[in-house]
């Protein structure tokens, strides 16, 4: 059972394909919330809020794309939490209709990271100039030490979601060959122990999602066909102290956030990490897919190399992880990206998802972290 | 398709030209940190730096970068040195020569690293030295790192980590 006063249900979601293709904000923004409304077959007139997602762009810009749609009157409220702030406008769209403030709610992301000016080039300062892949690559040199990793696990990791999104219409990367390990370790380094193929694409995009409460999802499915798809858990934490922490600006931050996280998203849920369908994490290098497998219980710590070259967390395995790319492959432009999540979740609890159906699929555990200092859960289910 | 969508990660600004350091220092220019309260800078040019942290009396705990208050407890905190040796936690080298300000045309990039200090606090910063240096438990010292330049010709400087010598790998 959820700590909501009343359920949740995903009844509408829609994209604008991620690329680099510099398209502009405003039709990022309307073409995905226009799929997501077609999806629902809602109308914006019907959302009683709108929650709005994006790190780049102008003062106003939720409020403005917003007009695209339609001058409704609906509260809109902009959201950020770096890369988690499309999931934060989703737990927030959740809470809304949870608690009973709204019927139906909107949550939206757009953006486009290339507008993201002053990483690690602009600024000289005392903190934040450090280019956010060392982060990441700091994980991934302390995760070799200390268990053993090879850099090959990390290259299986990201051709294994190279290769899941080669059919996905809405990824960023398409590859027209199955990508190999090997040609993942022969890409550009980037940072060591990681080259440009383990980074996540960042570029523009758009998605959308639309909660509403039972008895608008059950209208909404009579109509379209669709399975429902209940919000089971929603959980969100910061930062605790933990031995070796670190305060000076963004980090990956402490890994056991996304533990405790998932643990509370479980316990809402009733269920463990052994009864999901599907995870979806931020992968914005292999490192922290390998760490997620443990952090989110999937399996026990140091055990997770085992999943990737037991090919457990590849689509037909136990436990698929990123099944449209994740952010290495399907992208990840900022506030988007936690709805594209969710996007790929309810396609695939509906059985929708084509050629990366995962089969059988009753249940998908979303996870986004934010600049290392906010982690968002969700587990969707089908109803 | 393309392996290039990285510009975030990797940095923008493109190419870099070739130099080394940052534009307009002068040989042997004076320097001083860039932001007061992170490093002590002792007159004697040969005393060791060392970072500036903040006690908890409460939790027993250091903190790095200074904070307002302890994370832990909310009480209060002072101001304490750290020592000035430290150990690497992990590193890494980033393949982009600019890092702020600062270039790497020669090197076409710099290293990273997280050092563990003996009162607990781990800090993040740039390591000295070229890729094979490095290795995880090796002591490194506080060293001032250049990032920018005053008006006046003074080099403003961050901190970064260094091997000691006879320690190095």
């Amino acid at each position: 059972m959820t700590h909501f006063a009343r359920d949740v249900y995903v009844v509408g979601v829609g994209m604008h394909p991620f690329n680099n293709h510099n398209t502009k904000m405003r039709d990022l923004a309307f073409v995905s919330a226009a799929a997501a409304l077609k999806d629902s077959r809602l109308r914006f007139f019907d959302m009683d809020a709108v929650y709005t997602g994006y790190l780049t762009g102008e003062v106003m810009d939720g409020l403005t794309y917003a007009k695209d749609l339609g001058l409704s009157g609906a509260p809109i409220t902009h959201v950020e939490n770096a890369s988690a702030t499309g999931s934060t406008a989703f737990r927030e769209a959740v809470l809304s209709v949870a608690g009973g403030a709204s019927e139906v709610a909107m949550a939206w992301g757009f953006d486009d990271l290339n507008n993201l000016t002053g990483v690690g080039v602009a600024r000289t300062d005392m903190e934040g100039v450090i280019l956010p892949a060392a982060f990441f690559a700091l994980w991934g040199v302390r995760r070799m030490h200390d268990r053993g990793t090879t850099v090959e696990t990390f290259a299986k990791i990201a051709a294994k979601n190279w290769n899941q999104a080669r059919d996905n219409i809405n990824a960023q990367r398409q590859a027209t060959h199955e990508v190999t390990a090997e040609e993942v370790l022969a890409s550009r380094p980037i940072a060591h122990p990681f080259t440009s193929k383990m980074a996540a694409a960042t570029g523009g995009g758009g998605a959308c999602a639309i909660v509403a409460t039972k008895e608008v999802a059950q209208r909404i499915s009579a109509e379209t066909g669709n399975p429902m798809v209940r919000v089971a858990a929603a959980a969100m934490e910061t930062e605790q102290y933990t031995e070796g922490h670190i305060f000076l600006g963004a980090t990956v931050g402490p890994g056991e956030m996304t533990r405790t996280t998932a643990r509370q998203a479980y316990e809402q849920w009733g269920f463990g990490p052994k009864d999901l369908s599907m995870v979806q994490v931020h992968d914005a290098f292999p490192i922290e897919e390998l760490l997620y497998y443990e952090l989110l219980d999937i399996c026990a710590d140091g055990e997770g190399d085992a999943l990737v070259h037991d090919g457990a967390t590849a689509l037909g395995g136990r436990i698929p992880f990123s099944t449209d790319g994740g952010l290495i492959a399907r992208g990840h432009p900022g506030g988007p990206t936690g709805l594209a999540q969710v996007h790929e979740t309810v396609l695939q609890l509906r059985g929708q998802a084509g050629s990366r159906q995962v089969e059988n699929a009753r249940s998908g555990l979303v996870q986004m972290m934010g600049g290392g200092s906010v982690c968002v859960i969700h587990i969707l289910e089908r109803a | 398709m393309s392996d290039e969508e990285i510009d975030f990660w990797q940095g923008k600004g493109g190419a870099v030209e070739k130099g080394a350091g940052i534009a307009g220092a002068a040989e042997g220019a004076p320097r001083r940190p860039l932001e007061p309260g992170y490093i002590d800078v002792p007159e004697d040019p040969a005393a060791p730096l060392r970072l500036i942290a903040s006690y908890s009396p409460g939790a027993d705990s250091y903190y790095f970068p200074r904070r307002y208050r302890c994370p832990r407890t909310e009480g209060v905190v002072e101001d304490r040195l750290l020592s000035p040796v430290g150990t690497i936690y992990a590193w890494t080298y980033v393949h982009f020569a600019s890092m702020g300000r600062v270039k790497y045309a020669e090197s076409n990039g710099y290293g990273v690293a997280q050092v563990d200090f003996p009162e607990g606090p781990r800090v993040q910063g740039v390591l000295h030295g070229k890729m094979g240096d490095w290795e995880i438990g090796m002591p490194v010292k506080v060293v001032l790192h250049p990032v920018a330049v005053a008006d006046d010709g003074t080099e403003l400087c961050s901190y970064a980590f260094e091997a000691i010598p006879g320690d190095a790998k």
